[in-house]
């Protein structure tokens, strides 16, 4: 597919209050040039400075396809349906979701309709946090656990509330949950727009650019968070076959709980780097070309809940080649 | 496809055929709208088109096209009046709107940031959808009557009489039928999103094309349910031709018509194909009632007719050739009279038999 002639786009995620309005508001008046068409799904307090503004109602639907966790956003598949028959295009879309949205219909939606894959793409997933009541949230919800554990970007807001060391705890936390996201600290989410806008999060490229901190992700946390990280690396070539059959049941039998994955993998017999990334149950994968000199190595990276109970480390072992 | 892993590189070339221009298309009148066709429907002895830059054109035997200004985004939707002349729009903007074939705009509701997603038409009623609410109005009625859904309505269909109107919805759908002056709801469950829904022309089925590559049917009377399934794509476009009638439908390689006469429609009885134009996607389908015969509009702009026969293979006629662009409308008037809409904005407006100037 074309990458030019599909339009990025950017979902906006985050509390109530947290500063997601803000952020859009900043995105839309600063003198770029572009044309954006902004998806909104709650009316706050705060008006929206654009021209093209659709207001949607969140509408999650299971798909009827016999997975069970493959819920997608109907409003979504319809409005960018609709965008796309406008004479007049423009530059990106930007979807602001409700403070207490699950992420993951947004971005399956991307997978799953093939109309909205073909014309759209995801750009990133930005998750606005208030630094001063994220560690509260945290504990709370489940969403906002998930929009951490989904997000490519946090901006961590309302940096000049807290004092550092509060701020070294929440960002931690965040790290813990989340390891591989970009965290930006803000007031009143001032931040260069090219931070936040085009970042093409979601393309194979990207994923050969994620470099988890690996020593960040260790077992053992002070928090009782249930969104957590865990990455694998092995140095042995992998057996096609026998990733196959343990991923895809991996992904069958426990995609509700893995909120998303990663891998760059090294098969026995294929000169090329094998790149996937995946949401629940769905993924998305192909060859990326040859491996650099002398760095063949698969790395796995996964996020979700009651990651410890899934016996991870066994079945990724027992797929190397023998 | 969950947790598969392919590792084949290429993918399988596709085989195509490239149409050459037709001399039936030379003979048209052709046009470059700038602006995606967005639908298009007959109106008796026209055919009115939608375009993303707001427009209705109204295109007529022997004259020229009328242009209508109508929507200030794009036109979301349109459905004529039966052969009055007049079609109902929504758009983009907000508005619900009824034109005349001289091109008077009234403005029937505005719903502000809200689009108007489905409009639909019978006999002295129409109606539109805007979020989870259809909107009813019948002849002579000021104010709509507003009939609420659990979900975004994703397609309005009103039977031939315009006594039942269909509503797609996630779930299933609701048939409302009016009596002792109020409408009332029944509801027909399946599983999934329903979008563009229609009742056969005896209004003993109801049909909608569903989110998952499939259609999904219900028969009114005992509410059985059909499933229509085993398509590649989405099914965007059907339509309800020859004298059967069947349904034919796009989403695969070539037209595929599934029977609805008899006692049971297409119960137990598979479909059947016409309209092959090589290993692409059909984007467009309509035909006639009196005519057991599909037009099918493919990916790459070619129109073919393909003849509904259960006998030897007939020979597809080529009625337009391969431009690049897909087929996204296609409308078919009783005299003969073929509209095709691309996605590029290109129209062509043709006498079938030639001499169209």
């Amino acid at each position: 597919m074309d990458q030019a002639a599909q339009v990025p786009v950017t979902v906006l995620t985050g509390f109530l209050g947290a500063g997601k309005t803000t952020l859009l508001n900043r995105i839309l008046t600063e003198r770029h040039g572009k044309r954006y068409a902004v998806i909104v799904n709650e009316f706050g307090e705060e008006g929206i400075d654009n021209d093209l503004v659709v207001d949607a109602d969140e509408e999650v639907f299971e798909m009827n396809n016999g997975c069970i966790c493959c819920t997608v956003r109907g409003d979504l598949i319809r409005i960018l349906g609709g965008l796309m028959k406008r004479a007049d295009k423009f530059d990106a879309i930007i979807v602001e979701t409700t403070g207490l949205a699950d992420p993951a219909p947004v971005a399956q939606t991307f997978f799953v309709d093939q109309d909205v894959a073909d014309n759209t793409r995801l750009d990133a997933i930005v998750t606005v946090a208030d630094a001063v009541h994220l560690d509260g949230q945290l504990g709370e919800h489940h969403e906002a656990e998930e929009q951490i554990a989904f997000a490519d970007i946090v901006l961590l807001n309302k940096t000049d509330l807290v004092e550092a060391e509060g701020l070294g705890r929440v960002e931690s936390r965040i790290r813990r949950i989340n390891p591989y996201a970009k965290i930006i600290r803000t007031e009143r989410c001032a931040t260069p727009l090219d931070e936040v806008i085009g970042l093409n999060s979601f393309s194979l490229d990207r994923v050969l650019e994620v470099e988890p901190d690996f020593l960040t992700s260790d077992h053992d946390h002070d928090h009782d968070d249930d969104v957590k990280s865990i990455s694998f690396v092995s140095d042995t070539p992998l057996d096609l076959e026998k990733f196959q059959a343990w991923f895809g049941s991996l992904l069958q039998t426990r995609g509700r709980d893995i909120l998303r994955s990663k891998g760059i993998l090294d098969f026995e017999g294929l000169d090329e780097r094998y790149v996937f990334q995946g949401v629940h149950m769905l993924m998305d994968g192909a060859p990326m070309g040859v491996w650099p000199e002398g760095a063949r190595q698969s790395r796995l990276v996964f996020i979700g809940r009651d990651l410890d109970t899934m016996g991870l480390d066994e079945g990724f072992a027992a797929c190397r080649a023998a | 496809m969950p947790g598969s892993v392919a590792t084949e590189l290429a993918r399988e070339r596709r085989r195509h055929r490239v149409f050459a221009e037709t001399p039936l298309e030379r003979d048209g009148l052709t046009l470059d709208a700038g602006a995606p066709v967005i639908g298009a429907v007959s109106t008796g002895a026209g055919v009115a088109a939608g375009f993303g830059d707001g427009r209705v054109r109204f295109f007529r035997a022997d004259q020229p096209p009328v242009a209508v200004e109508a929507h200030h985004g794009a036109v979301l939707c349109l459905a004529a009046e039966g052969n009055s002349g007049f079609v109902l729009t929504g758009g983009d903007d907000g508005r619900f709107l009824r034109l005349s074939p001289d091109g008077v705009i009234e403005e029937v509701a505005s719903f502000g940031t809200r689009w108007v997603d489905c409009v639909a038409a019978g006999p002295g009623v129409y109606a539109c959808s805007s979020g989870r609410a259809a909107y009813v109005w019948r002849a002579g009625d000021a104010e709509a009557i507003s009939l609420e859904h659990p979900s975004t309505v994703g397609g309005l269909a009103f039977d031939a009489k315009g006594r039942r109107l269909a509503v797609a919805h996630y779930g299933g759908a609701t048939v409302w039928g009016y009596g002792k002056r109020r409408w009332n709801a029944t509801r027909l469950d399946w599983k999934g999103s329903h979008n563009t829904v229609a009742f056969s022309p005896d209004g003993k089925y109801v049909v909608s094309a569903m989110q998952e590559n499939a259609l999904h049917g219900w028969r009114l009377r005992d509410k059985a349910d059909m499933r229509m399934s085993g398509y590649p794509a989405k099914v965007k476009s059907f339509a309800w031709v020859g004298t059967e009638p069947f349904l034919a439908t796009s989403g695969a390689d070539e037209a595929v018509c599934w029977p609805f006469g008899g006692k049971d429609g297409p119960m137990d009885r598979p479909p059947t194909t016409c309209a092959y134009a090589g290993k692409q996607l059909c984007t467009s389908v309509t035909g006639l009632d009196s005519l057991d015969g599909v037009f099918a509009g493919f990916a790459d702009g070619c129109v073919l007719a393909g003849q509904i026969s259960t006998d030897a293979k007939m020979e597809d006629l080529v009625v337009k050739g391969s431009s690049g662009s897909p087929v996204t409308a296609l409308a078919v008037t009783s005299e003969g009279w073929l509209f095709v809409g691309e996605e590029s904005g290109r129209v062509l407006w043709v006498r079938l038999g030639g001499d169209s100037k």
